[in-house]
């Protein structure tokens, strides 16, 4: 069983804030919801049970999944790390600093370290230019980024 | 909308308030390049190549998208308009491969006109380039996804007009890729139409790779016969092969889309099987000869046997339902000079004492503009793709669809499916119209006195009265209901009390031309199966092959085979059932290799020329028919081409037998019932002689569908054979019902 009772109990929830017929409005909740409970991770069959549910093409489902970075279609560690390397991070050195992580890490971007505790993405702009070159950590924000820095955070990391 | 003038590149321009400009610039022949808009899909303003510059409006604007106001001045050609367009262009060729020498679509690609007219010879784009893995999506569709510039037209095709949507966009930015969603492939019946739609080579027909250019082609006007829409369709030939097939445009039959069946069977002309050279049979031995032995041999078999002997009323003449109108009428006109009338059309039907007699009286465009639909028996989208795509028009408009079906079909719009065993459909539309004849107060005839009506049926008699424009279609698993004739009846008063339409599916290809030719059996003559039952001595056949096309195939079979019958057939293909009781083989024209006409659902006759010459020493039916008829010393057949037989049937009026029938609804049979059907791309020789529809999803359908319950009483599961068909359980089948799809021969099959 790909939807747990209690994520469709959730996903149910959403649904009711949508107008009768438009049920797939739900499509994100319910993707992260699904999310969460298969290991941070979506497979194409836990996207297609989403859409099912939802009574909407898989390929629509896929869409949304594939489009947003906070949907991992492979295995990732217990943190990610998501760094920005649009525009205004870039111009700020992102490029360099994502360099300087991987090799850290000893993992290239899309990948997981051995032991399973990071994984690192390269994602579009998170809407923090003004702390450029900024990444991302679960749920939190890391701004003005040097490699210093970025060493001490990913230290930090248990 | 109100009238208002508009002035584009400085000419004053007519125009409704709203309208986009596109289509005011497209009417007014003021070329604006394009790629995702498509005049039958949504506006996606994707590409941004439709820019122009609009007085007043600092940026340039989509022409695609902006609706127009009074007195608006547009520049299609100006500085502006064209620096953004080449902007745009040289945007949009980055990322593409330029592989024109290798693409398919060269020559025939609006990437490439647009680029030759905007693009640049140098680029300016020095770093690397993204590739995509294309992904095998099927047998009828090529992807080359790297040549892709997202323009969504496929995407939408699917979601709008397909109704399932198949392609989509997953990933964004330099990721976005446009495919399907789990490599399972495309099953559309309508796919094919994507080919046509996409402005590039990134989907190119799978059949045709590699092949030719599309100038070395030559394009020939024609119309689709294997249903009775008779969508018009160009067939692309190159030395006297024809080599794909493209969509024509016609708003009152096909719009611009064309099924996959009528896309992709030309495929089944060059097939091994070809019947090519005459062939006569001389002490059991088979001898290829020259056409004037053949038809020599013919005459005087049939002389021998039928003529001579003044036997003509032990002559039958059949013929498949895919032949052309003129094929029909000559056969019959020399049946009918020989004394002959036991000619027919109708062999899959079980009981023809009792035929299905309804009218269609709906328009084909006026499908998608009725507002309740009553589907009885018909898988619509597999069956009749065309009409499906305009009742799903209708049906997103707000029409409310229901149908009686012995299994929920997988349709691709809303509909209320109740799923109904065969025999309990004629006692559903009693109570309808009971309630409907109550509800305007008109006293109902006997046989409907003591039926009770159900809530199905006060539910569809509700539907019905509520409505204004409701169209009722029958469905070809009617034909062989042991009530069809009274279910027809039934529904063609309901449709009278409601002031609705109907719409006969119950045959298909060419039957109304048949009609229109006569060739039915009047006064003494014998229908299909009486012929079969009787004591022949000589049939004459056109393009039939009896595993799959008789209902009663295997006393069909028997009935051809007897020693004494002598079978002069004329076919298409060649096998071996057909050798084994024919006499004399003589070679015909396929479809797209004659001339001649179909009979659409709209009571339109559309003509077609043929496409190329017949392979080898094969020849269209209507000369060979010729032939016979003057060797027989025949009056009247002087005919020098294929356009004056036209004319003289032209006049005919359609021919139907109209028998009153006694409604009886008590008429039931107790055994389990079978509905067999052809899978879509089974249904005419051609169609099964075309390789990659046959090994399409839906082609490879072969299933016997049935509910748990049935299969336990017969004593059957998944694995096992039903008929010889593959059983697959599902709940989604009426009780005690078996609906077969199947892509092979009724062998022993629908014997029941
Ligand atoms: S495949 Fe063709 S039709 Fe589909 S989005 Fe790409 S370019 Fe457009
Ligand atoms: S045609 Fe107007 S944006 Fe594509």
């Amino acid at each position: 069983m790909i939807i747990s009772d209690s994520a469709k109990k959730q996903i149910d929830i959403w649904i009711e804030k949508y107008p009768q017929g438009k049920q797939s409005s739900a499509v994100m909740e319910a993707l992260k919801l699904v999310q969460a409970e298969n290991d941070n991770q979506l497979t194409s069959e836990a996207i297609q049970a989403v859409a099912d549910y939802l009574d909407m093409p898989g390929i629509a489902a896929a869409e949304v999944a594939t489009f947003y970075e906070n949907y991992n279609h492979k295995p990732v560690g217990k943190h990610i790390i998501r760094f920005c390397h649009n525009i205004s991070c870039m111009l700020n050195g992102a490029d360099d600093l994502i360099t300087h992580l991987e090799t850290k890490l000893g993992v290239k971007t899309g990948e997981v370290t051995k032991d399973g505790l990071i994984s690192v993405k390269k994602v579009e702009c998170l809407g923090a230019c003004v702390g450029a070159p900024m990444f991302q950590i679960d749920d939190q924000y890391y701004e003005h980024l040097t490699a210093d820095k970025i060493d001490d955070i990913v230290d930090g990391l248990k | 909308m109100a009238s208002i003038t508009i002035e584009i590149d400085g000419n004053i321009v007519n125009a409704k308030a709203g309208e986009r400009l596109i289509t005011i610039t497209d009417r007014e022949g003021i070329s604006v390049p394009r790629f995702c808009y498509h005049k039958k899909l949504s506006v996606s303003t994707s590409c941004r190549m439709c820019l122009v510059d609009i007085e007043g409006v600092t940026k340039p604007q989509t022409a695609c998208s902006t609706p127009v106001s009074d007195g608006m001045k547009i520049h299609t050609q100006n500085e502006k308009a064209k620096a953004s367009q080449k902007a745009v262009m040289e945007f949009l060729l980055i990322n593409h491969p330029l592989d024109c020498p290798i693409c398919d679509q060269g020559g025939e690609c609006e990437l490439q006109d647009v680029a030759v007219e905007y693009g640049s010879d140098v680029s300016r784009f020095s770093e690397g380039k993204r590739v995509v893995a294309p992904s095998d999506i099927g047998p009828l569709i090529q992807t080359d996804m790297t040549r892709c510039i997202h323009c969504t037209r496929c995407v939408r095709f699917g979601s709008e007009i397909a109704g399932i949507m198949e392609m989509g966009g997953t990933g964004r930015g330099e990721d976005l890729k446009i495919e399907p969603f789990l490599a399972e492939g495309i099953t559309s019946e309508l796919s094919g139409n994507m080919i046509d739609v996409c402005p590039v080579g990134a989907l190119t027909s799978k059949p045709f790779r590699y092949e030719l250019r599309s100038w070395q082609m030559a394009s020939a006007d024609s119309v689709a016969r294997h249903d009775l829409v008779g969508s018009n369709l160009y067939a692309q030939t190159y030395k006297g092969l024809v080599k794909r097939v493209v969509s024509g445009d016609n708003e009152l039959v096909n719009e611009t889309w064309i099924s996959d069946r009528d896309r992709f069977s030309y495929e089944g002309l060059a097939h091994e099987n070809r019947l090519l050279l005459p062939q006569i049979k001389v002490e059991g031995q088979w001898k290829e000869v020259e056409w004037n032995v053949a038809l020599d041999f013919a005459i005087k078999g049939l002389n021998k046997n039928a003529l001579n002997s003044r036997k003509a009323h032990k002559l039958g003449g059949l013929a498949s339902s895919t032949a052309t109108t003129e094929e029909f009428y000559l056969m019959q006109k020399m049946l009918r000079e020989i004394g002959c009338e036991n000619i027919d059309y109708r062999l899959n039907v079980n009981n023809l004492d009792d035929p299905i007699h309804l009218d269609s009286n709906i328009k084909l465009s006026d499908l998608e503009c009725v507002d309740n639909v009553l589907v009885i028996g018909a898988n619509l989208r597999l069956e009749q793709p065309m009409i499906n795509l305009r009742l799903r028009k209708a049906q997103l408009a707000g029409a409310s669809v229901s149908a009686l079906n012995v299994k929920a079909f997988d349709y691709n719009h809303k509909t209320n499916h109740s799923t109904v065993s065969p025999n309990e459909i004629a006692t559903i539309l009693a109570g309808a119209l009971k309630v409907i004849l109550e509800k305007n107060s008109l006293e109902a005839p006997s046989y409907i006195t003591n039926i009770n009506p159900s809530e199905l049926s006060i539910n569809l008699a509700d539907k019905l009265l509520d409505s204004e424009r409701s169209v009722i279609v029958l469905g070809e698993h009617v034909i062989n209901n042991t009530q069809a004739a009274s279910i027809a009846q039934m529904v063609a008063e309901i449709a009278k009390q409601v002031n609705g339409k109907t719409l006969n599916l119950t045959s298909s290809a060419n039957t109304l031309g048949a009609q229109y030719a006569h060739f039915l059996p009047k006064s003494k003559g014998m229908n299909t199966n009486e012929m079969l039952a009787a004591d022949m001595s000589a049939f004459l056949l056109l393009d039939i092959y009896p595993e799959y096309d008789f209902h009663h195939s295997n006393s069909a079979v028997e009935a051809l085979s007897k020693d004494d019958v002598f079978v002069v057939s004329l076919n298409s293909f060649n096998n071996e059932l057909v050798a084994q009781y024919s006499d004399v083989l003589l070679p015909m024209a396929a479809m797209y290799e004659t001339s001649g006409s179909h009979v659409n659902i709209n009571h339109d006759m559309q003509s077609f020329a043929a496409a190329v010459k017949a392979p080898e020493e094969a020849k269209p039916a209507w000369k060979i028919l010729k032939v016979i008829a003057d060797l027989l010393e025949l009056p009247g057949f002087h005919y020098e081409n294929v356009t004056q037989v036209s004319e003289e049937l032209k006049h005919q009026k359609i021919y139907e037998h109209k028998q009153d029938i006694t409604i009886d609804l008590g008429k039931k049979s107790s055994a389990i019932e079978t509905i067999w059907m052809h899978s879509a791309y089974h249904s005419d020789a051609l169609l099964r002689h075309a390789k990659s529809l046959s090994s399409s999803k839906i082609g490879q359908t072969n299933s016997a569908s049935m509910n748990t319950a049935t299969a336990k009483e017969l004593s059957l599961e998944c694995g096992n054979t039903y008929l010889g068909v593959p059983v697959v359980v599902s709940d989604t089948v009426a009780d005690r019902c078996v609906f077969v799809s199947s892509n092979q021969s009724t062998d022993m099959g629908r014997e029941s």
